[in-house]
């Protein structure tokens, strides 16, 4: 791709979040969006970011980063060597590479770090950033337990730091597209979201002769990760909040190791029910051993329904009136019609397979556009609004979440969160 | 002498209920005794009893011997009448109904030989019956047979709204006039009929309806290919499992076979597709 056509696309991109969230209903739900896709300063000089965490994730992040206008990457650091190696190919030669994130905060030269290290990692990782003077980006979910993402948000309230966790799909052109016909009224009121992300396969990475499983497979372990509810199902639960405009009252929930009994301690296997006011729920399961039905948010309203990761928008099909039952109401009042039957109008109450509308697609990649509002928010020193307060309820939903399935029990919605 | 407008009946109970896997919907107008609908129901959910090959019933029985190459006596008085209207009905629908017929099987219902006296039924080779494409019609028959013993002398029943049998007039008098759109495009109508103590069917290869579970493909008996093409078949008759029969026959039949079952009665094939093919045999 030239940069010609990188700008054009990028500007298409950047027009359809822009068209997604225009208007006051839109503009109070997602205040975030239009700021970060107005964000174009070139020209004051980069901001400067320091990447902790360099494997899969954090190099994708370090090509996203690549892309935007306002950001650049200063620094890179692991732990984990090879991982130094692998993402030296996507930055500047000559960019300072680190084994210890302290050492890459005291070399200075940064105005931010962005963090993609294991779950029980970041609450540390942000705390020492901060206390450096930086501001922070941070991969979902926040950290390992509730009160861990308390403190981080209190953190970067007290040191007047930005504080943005990765939820991409909060300036995904599709998702703002679906929440604007939702803020229209298309598909009634929501009364349930059902969201699943289910995957065939066993989740474990192959582990080199100079790491160990611990370290690589943290995702599987209790110490460092609460497996599918932080690493996928975090997402979901912030759409959930997001399009109910609300967080739980209460979650119950049920969880297993079900399918891969290889010694991991997360489940492999979720199924959870988050109420919310007046009733409404949020269905969620997630699995490991049959991929049929993939990732997905079923949006259902009153109206009609929305399935933002298919991008598809439907409308409910209004009930037939039986025509018996008109021809007997015509009976009664005397007056003789021809009843309009033909073949068999018992319709069995199979799924809909109407294809629906489409809700348009984001061809670009909305992780870079995060990034240049990040960017924007560092060079501000204000946060864009209302992007912690999504991420920081779907951290807590997802780990309350956990905690109901441990128990077994139903855990009402905490007291005491960190107001932001 | 000014001619007087016959009495309206005004509808003295409705019955709504599952059977032969769709709705079922019983209007009876008028006169008559007060479990009329009460008997029609009974003897559909006999029938549907007696001819499901979804559960346990005398036609699984009956099949589980006949694929063994068994002779086997019918002691299930209904499935016995079932098969004998069947078997007299060979002529008028050509063959072409066959309850045997299966497409991983060259099978027909010559292979099947029904002694009526001793009610016995024997095969030359395995075979499975399959009643649909018959069995809504003969339980709407036997329904209309248990209202009009019951005094009954109006109703409407239908099965599914595909199988419709009514008993005598309209309760506002006359025919009772029917509507039947194109399965494949709903707002166009096929054809609009008046009943008047008389039974109506329609298959169809397309529609809605085809999407219903355990719903079976339309084979041709002979050479047991399966008809895809967009057909949709009326029939009108006095019997409802004529009609029933008929129209399935229609459905699979060649052109001249069409041209056959359907001269000088009320009898309609549609071919669907392309829409501007569109044809109708009367």
């Amino acid at each position: 791709m030239t940069d010609k056509d990188f700008d054009l696309t990028r500007r298409s991109f950047i027009d359809r979040v822009l068209m997604a969230t225009a208007g006051a209903a839109m503009s109070a739900a997602t205040p975030w969006a239009a700021m970060a896709a107005g964000a174009q300063t070139p020209g004051t000089g980069k901001v400067r970011l320091g990447v902790i965490g360099t494997g899969d994730r954090g190099r994708a992040l370090i090509q996203n980063i690549g892309k935007t206008r306002n950001c650049m990457v200063a620094a890179i650091c692991d732990t984990y060597a090879p991982n130094i190696v692998k993402a030296q190919q996507w930055v500047p030669a000559g960019t300072p590479t680190f084994a210890d994130h302290r050492a890459m905060l005291d070399a200075k030269g940064l105005d931010a770090v962005v963090i993609a290290t294991p779950l029980n990692r970041h609450a540390q990782h942000s705390m020492d950033a901060f206390d450096a003077g930086l501001h922070v980006w941070c991969e979902k979910a926040m950290a390992r337990t509730i009160a861990d993402c308390g403190a981080m948000v209190r953190k970067s309230q007290d040191s007047r730091k930005v504080l943005q966790i990765g939820h991409q799909r909060m300036f995904h052109p599709t998702y703002l597209n679906a929440l604007r016909r939702v803020k229209a009224g298309e598909i009634g009121t929501i009364t349930q979201i059902r969201a699943s992300w289910h995957r065939n396969n066993s989740w474990r990475r192959p582990v080199p002769a100079d790491s160990n499983d611990r370290r690589i497979n943290w995702r599987l372990y209790r110490e460092s990760s609460a497996g599918l509810m932080t690493e996928l199902a975090t997402h979901q639960l912030q759409v959930g909040n997001w399009f109910l405009d609300a967080v739980p009252t209460r979650v119950l929930g049920s969880g297993s190791i079900c399918y891969w009994k290889d010694g991991r301690e997360v489940y492999d296997h979720v199924a959870l029910i988050y109420e919310y006011a007046g009733g409404r729920k949020f269905i969620y399961t997630s699995l490991l051993n049959n991929a049929r039905y993939g990732c997905e948010e079923q949006i259902q309203g009153s109206k009609g329904s929305i399935e933002p990761e298919l991008g598809r928008i439907y409308q409910e099909i209004p009930p037939k009136t039986l025509a018996l039952q008109r021809m007997q109401a015509d009976v009664k009042r005397g007056h003789k019609r021809t009843v309009p039957i033909g073949g068999a109008t018992w319709f069995p109450e199979l799924p809909v397979t109407t294809p629906g509308d489409s809700l348009g697609w984001g061809e670009y990649d909305e992780t870079m556009l995060q990034f240049e509002g990040f960017g924007e928010a560092v060079r501000s020193g204000r946060p864009l609004p209302g992007l912690l307060y999504q991420a920081y309820n779907a951290s807590v939903a997802s780990l309350l979440g956990e905690q109901a399935m441990d128990k077994g029990e139903a855990l009402t919605w905490p007291t005491g969160l960190v107001t932001i | 002498m000014t001619p007087t407008a016959p009495p309206t009946l005004t509808s003295t109970g409705i019955a709504c209920f599952f059977a032969m896997g769709t709705r079922v919907e019983l209007h009876r107008f008028g006169p008559g005794d007060e479990d009329a609908l009460m008997l029609a129901q009974r003897a559909i959910e006999a029938v549907d009893d007696a001819l499901t090959i979804h559960r346990p019933s005398a036609a699984t029985a009956l099949n589980e011997a006949l694929l063994a190459g068994r002779e086997v006596a019918v002691d299930d008085p209904v499935l016995f009448d079932a098969l004998i209207e069947i078997d007299a009905a060979q002529g008028l629908t050509l063959g072409l109904f066959d309850p045997t017929a299966d497409a991983q099987r060259a099978t027909g219902w010559r292979d099947v030989r029904i002694d009526a006296v001793a009610r016995r039924v024997a095969v030359t080779r395995p075979v499975a019956l399959d009643f649909g494409g018959f069995g809504k019609g003969f339980a709407l028959d036997r329904a209309a047979a248990a209202l009009r013993a019951a005094g009954v002398s109006s109703a409407l029943l239908s099965a599914g709204e595909s199988s419709i049998v009514v008993v005598g007039e309209h309760p506002l008098g006359g025919g009772w006039p029917f509507a039947i759109p194109d399965p494949l495009r709903p707002e166009r109508e096929l054809v609009e009929v008046e009943l008047n103590d008389e039974a109506m069917s329609i298959s169809s290869t397309v529609g809605a309806g085809t999407l219903a579970p355990d719903r079976a493909a339309m084979i041709r008996p002979g050479d047991a290919s399966v008809v895809s093409a967009a057909r949709c078949a009326v029939v009108i008759d006095r019997s409802g499992s004529h009609a029933e029969m008929l129209s399935t026959a229609l459905i699979v039949a060649a052109d001249d076979e069409v041209a056959r079952l359907t001269g000088g009665a009320r009898r309609f094939l549609f071919d669907l597709a392309p829409v501007e093919s569109a044809r109708m045999c009367v």
